[in-house]
């Protein structure tokens, strides 16, 4: 439990950091975050990599933890990906409207393919063994 | 930005981490392609409330995440490190991986949403605050 705790409070510690660096690396455009695109699209397919690894044994449960839960989790981010496009909408602004939307579609789409590509790389589309559904002849 | 960012960032980011990962714990630590997402979707939703309400009530720009504790330690920091796109994205994948895409993509689409409405209504509790 202890050894949980300490590689996801490091993980997200180094996560988080390394978001920070990227804003501060990544072309600043006006009226587009496009720091926390590129941040959250990154996080996306190094954690499907990641998790891809882990499932085939090549990684081991602590590294998947760090790494998986801790960095790519502090890496990316959901809030500041919402916020941002929430006050341009609240703005009432026909450009400011579409940019916002094109935005929240790039950023799942794109995080979509970004993970996709990550399970594959990793050598896994499977990433979870198929739970079987409830069964409704009710034995 | 100053060194001193950069701590705030980490300390937050470590705290924010380990508190989704506890919230992730207690929603279900065996999470089935055949159900809601539910630990990645409260942490983002609440997230996502969370720098609408504190951004408001303490004016801070969106475009402005680092220079004082609150910015870098909370809103870039802490709920940076609380929620998370990375997962919610491979919760996606597994739901498609389990033979429903398009509940993966109701559930992406619905994330965006209700944590646009979630950031709202921080915004309009704040300003009811000022």
């Amino acid at each position: 439990m202890l050894n949980i705790i300490i590689l996801v409070f490091v993980g997200g510690a180094m996560g988080a950091m390394l978001r920070e660096f990227l804003m501060l690396s990544v072309p600043k455009i006006e009226g587009f975050p496009l720091d926390i695109l590129v941040a959250n699209v990154v996080a996306a397919f190094l954690l499907g990599w990641v998790t891809a690894l882990y499932k085939r044994n090549i990684l081991s449960g602590d590294v998947n933890t760090l790494a998986g839960t801790g960095i790519m989790g502090g890496l990316s981010t959901f809030s500041s990906m919402v916020y941002g496009p929430m006050v341009m909408l609240g703005t009432g602004q026909t450009r400011d409207i579409w940019t916002a939307i094109i935005y929240l579609l790039a950023s799942i789409i794109l995080g979509y393919i970004a993970v996709i590509i990550g399970l594959k790389l990793g050598g896994s589309d499977m990433p979870q063994p198929p739970v079987p559904m409830p069964r409704r002849d009710g034995a | 930005m100053r060194a001193l960012d950069v701590v705030w960032v980490g300390l937050g980011g470590g705290i924010g981490s380990l508190l989704r990962w506890w919230a992730g714990h207690v929603t279900g630590q065996h999470y089935h392609p055949s159900r809601f997402p539910l630990g990645t979707f409260i942490v983002n939703i609440t997230g996502a409330f969370l720098i609408g309400y504190l951004s408001e009530l303490f004016l801070v720009d969106w475009r402005d995440r680092y220079g004082t504790p609150l910015q870098a330690g909370v809103l870039t920091g802490f709920l940076g490190g609380y929620t998370t796109f990375s997962s919610m994205e491979l919760d996606a994948a597994k739901l498609s991986n389990a033979g429903r895409t398009g509940y993966a993509w109701f559930y992406l689409i619905f994330s965006v949403v209700v944590g646009l409405a979630a950031a709202w209504l921080g915004v309009a509790l704040a300003r009811l605050q000022h």
